[in-house]
């Protein structure tokens, strides 16, 4: 009976421990998360020349650290994820200037540059747009020796997120000390694209040769470059620059393409349809388009109009041009499109750029045409030229920022101006791509050709040869011309292009090196206490002192 | 997480048991034999059960309590107390007393349940990155695995291996002996029946565990008495 009640009390103690315990662990079960899986886009990884620009590196295994991590604490091995929507540019700025080291980083865009989005842009996405744009500028032109990746907000990353903030004020930076969030992007390491190859694609539409007549007609081409470059190349849809050129000259190619066969409503002039790759890269695919021509190809083209970046714009275009605007093409073509523009409420003005020959910077597509000895415009929204990798799909072009009745009014201002000086109606006020009439612009056609390239990423380098939406714009171009003609080559050396540009980051809940220390003592302990225990009860009090007792009369003896 | 953290789990989830064998006059005794033939019972006894489960039971789509089902289940979950006869009555012991012996045999049985059910969920997944509570549980439900089974036992050597016991205590060691049987359809039916999560269960069967072996406790040494 007495071992009984020497019993009854540890028993009584280690179900209220154990109770205890339980209820500890209740209150903390609930703080668990499952591992997160998100979609990640890398920042893109490139070479001019051999100097190195972009994230070089692709894996990612490091704690995750929000902006407000303790100042002076060492990041090398933490991962800073940054919100774009409470990014402060300066401070980003300057952690890249001083090259600091850091374990990686990660953006996180909001939902309105993703394509799935409904919302409409507003006042504030205005302005976000533009941060992203000059954050997009800074990336791509420094050089960033640990891992940059994008990705869009959702409810799991927020409430990580959310998670990882509250870490930091409380002042624990996350480490492998004290547990909190691990990202973890298993990739290879990034390699080289082998010579990557850009793919242009033109179509005619013949022009009705009156009959004896030895001189060729007379071609007007109609050019815009579809291949797009941005900070993350998974995300560089350029749903406007220049998904809304390409909307709209397939839009143009199925108008005249309607007139055109009819033989009454035949032009005297060939039109020549050209989708050209590598704009952002000094137009590059235009100038090996350009070379393929016969010189009495290139003799017989008038001009050429470039269409880029016509899809977000109010009132005002812009007619770019190298040549003097004294020379007669010129003139005719901007008295042309100004006249219709007067008519549709459309202002256009006009911008004069000489080109430098020994700069090999071609900021406009016109450019490569005057280079070739061809009169050439570009019709754009953009008033300024821009610089290298500006304005050439940035992760901020999405289709959210694009006014498809922009596009559908270029497309008539274009249209309509080419029709009057082909069957020679100039300054005659006549409508023939009216809304009522057969030949009106057709919205669905253009919104469904936005919304598809504005879900595409088009970085050329990425783009196989026989990519499906190259293929895509090969048959829909034959729809509309004829000697449809896909040229292939090979972009110049000057650039240099790494792969992995999509990767899929998990998010672990981890726990720290501390908390199993600590759970390897409770455990510990609570072996130890069942043993004392289970002693006591089955053998004696007596029996437990005994086992402690024991070994040191024994250490003595030996001594 | 890492190695780190299987190897506490590992000693949550296996260390009682050791330390039950050392702690207790088991080891004195030297009843490894009779652990290890209970816990080849308890292989045989899964087996059988695996094939009974396989060939009544219907595989539910979803995770809904259906009665019936858990019925049978619970029906088959007596195979257990088949096994557990067998191996206290049926099997030859190295000389040892009826005390050790359930002990010993619940300690196998337990030991191969917890390696059979929880060790290769906890190789493969305590080694993981993300951190859960789910595995540190586990340790802990095979901790009340081990003393339920300890209790199921004693109460199965006074059922059928003790003759002069109080008439008045049979119906008790019977109803007792059935709640301790039935405790895996019992849980079940509060996690899916109930939707109770695993922390909650987890402390219900430590709970209940401690209560039955206090229980058994009781009724063992009151049945000793009057033989003493």
């Amino acid at each position: 009976m007495a071992a009984r009640d020497l019993g009854g009390r540890p028993v009584l103690e280690s179900v209220y421990s154990v109770i205890a315990l339980v209820f500890v662990l209740v209150a903390c079960a609930e703080l668990c998360d499952a591992a997160t899986v998100v979609d990640v886009y890398r920042l893109i990884q490139y070479d001019i020349a051999g100097a190195p620009f972009g994230s070089r590196l692709a894996g990612l295994n490091h704690h995750a650290s929000s902006l407000h991590f303790a100042p002076g604490a060492d990041l090398s091995r933490t991962v800073l994820v940054i919100p774009v929507r409470d990014l402060n540019l300066g401070y980003v700025k300057d952690y890249l200037s001083q090259r600091q080291p850091l374990g990686g980083l990660l953006f996180l865009l909001p939902q309105i540059f993703s394509f799935e989005s409904k919302e409409n842009s507003g006042n504030g996405e205005e302005l976000l747009k533009n941060i992203v744009m000059e954050l997009e500028q800074l990336l791509i032109h420094t050089n960033i020796p640990y891992p940059v990746y994008f990705a869009f907000e959702n409810d799991d990353i927020n409430t990580v997120l959310a998670d990882i903030k509250r870490n930091d004020e409380s002042g624990q930076p996350a480490t492998a000390t004290t547990g909190g969030y691990k990202l973890v992007v298993s990739t290879t390491e990034p390699k080289k694209v082998a010579s990557p190859v850009i793919s242009n694609i033109q179509g005619w539409l013949p022009g009705l040769k009156a009959d004896g007549d030895p001189n060729q007609l007379p071609t007007i081409a109609i050019v815009a470059s579809y291949d797009t470059f941005g900070a993350a190349p998974a995300l560089s849809m350029g749903s406007d620059s220049n998904g809304s050129g390409v909307v709209a000259l397939l839009e143009i190619a199925r108008l005249f393409s309607l007139l055109y066969s009819n033989p009454k409503t035949r032009g005297r002039y060939n039109l020549l349809f050209g989708l050209t790759s590598g704009g952002p890269y000094n137009y590059n695919g235009t100038h090996k388009w350009l070379r393929s021509f016969d010189q009495r190809l290139r003799e017989t083209i008038d001009y050429a109009i470039c269409l880029n970046s016509i899809g977000s714009w109010d009132n005002e275009l812009w007619i770019h041009v190298s040549k003097p605007p004294e020379n007669a093409y010129i003139k005719q073509t901007f008295e042309g499109l100004s006249n219709v523009g007067d008519e549709l409420g459309i202002k256009v003005g006009l911008k004069h750029k000489k080109i430098n020959i020994s700069n090999s910077r071609v900021a406009w597509e016109h450019e490569q045409f005057s280079r070739h000895r061809i009169t050439a415009a570009t019709l754009s929204e953009l008033s300024t030229a821009p610089g290298l990798f500006e304005n050439t799909g940035s992760l901020a072009d999405s289709r959210n920022f694009v006014n498809e009745a922009a596009v559908i009014k270029s497309v008539k201002l274009v249209a309509e101006s080419l029709a009057r000086h082909i069957y020679g109606h100039q300054g005659k006020n006549i409508q023939i791509f009216a809304d009522e009439g057969s030949l009106a612009v057709n919205p669905s056609y253009i919104r469904s050709w936005l919304d598809l390239l504005s879900r595409t990423p088009r970085v050329a380098p990425f783009l196989s040869k026989n990519d499906p939406f190259v293929m895509a714009l090969k048959k829909e171009l034959e729809e509309h011309t004829e000697e449809v003609i896909l040229q292939n080559e090979v972009l110049d050396g000057m650039f240099t292009f790494y792969d992995s540009t999509k990767a899929t980051l998990n998010i672990y809940q981890v726990a720290s090196v501390t908390f199993d220390l600590l759970l390897l003592l409770v455990l510990g302990s609570y072996l130890i206490v069942l043993f004392s225990f289970l002693i006591i009860t089955t053998r004696g009090l007596d029996d437990l002192i005994s086992l402690f007792r024991r070994p040191p009369s024994r250490k003595v003896k030996t001594a | 997480m890492t190695v780190f953290h299987f190897f506490n789990c590992a000693i949550l989830t296996f260390g009682p048991h050791a330390v039950y064998y050392s702690a207790t006059p088991l080891s004195e005794y030297d009843t490894l034999g009779t652990s290890v033939k209970a816990a080849l019972v308890y292989l045989g006894t899964a087996l059988v059960k695996l094939v009974c489960l396989a060939t009544f039971l219907k595989v539910s789509e979803n995770e809904s309590f259906d009665p019936y089902q858990e019925l049978l289940k619970a029906l088959i979950g007596f195979i257990d107390v088949a096994g557990l006869y067998f191996a206290l009555t049926q099997l030859t012991h190295r000389n040892i007393s009826q005390n050790h012996k359930f002990q010993a045999v619940g300690l196998g049985w337990a030991f191969a349940d917890s390696v059979l059910h929880r060790l290769a969920p906890l190789w493969v997944g305590a080694r993981g990155l993300e951190f859960t509570w789910d595995y540190i549980l586990q340790g802990l439900e095979a901790n009340a695995n081990l003393v339920f089974s300890i209790s199921l036992a004693a109460l199965g050597s006074l059922m059928w291996l003790r003759k002069n016991k109080p008439k008045t205590l049979v119906p008790i060691i019977y109803a007792c002996a059935g709640i301790v049987a039935t405790m895996p359809s019992i849980t079940s039916y509060l996690r899916r029946g109930l939707g109770w999560h695993f922390p909650k269960v987890v402390g219900f069967e430590l709970f209940t565990s401690l209560a039955m072996a206090f229980i058994s406790w009781q009724l063992f040494s009151a049945c000793q008495r009057p033989s003493a």
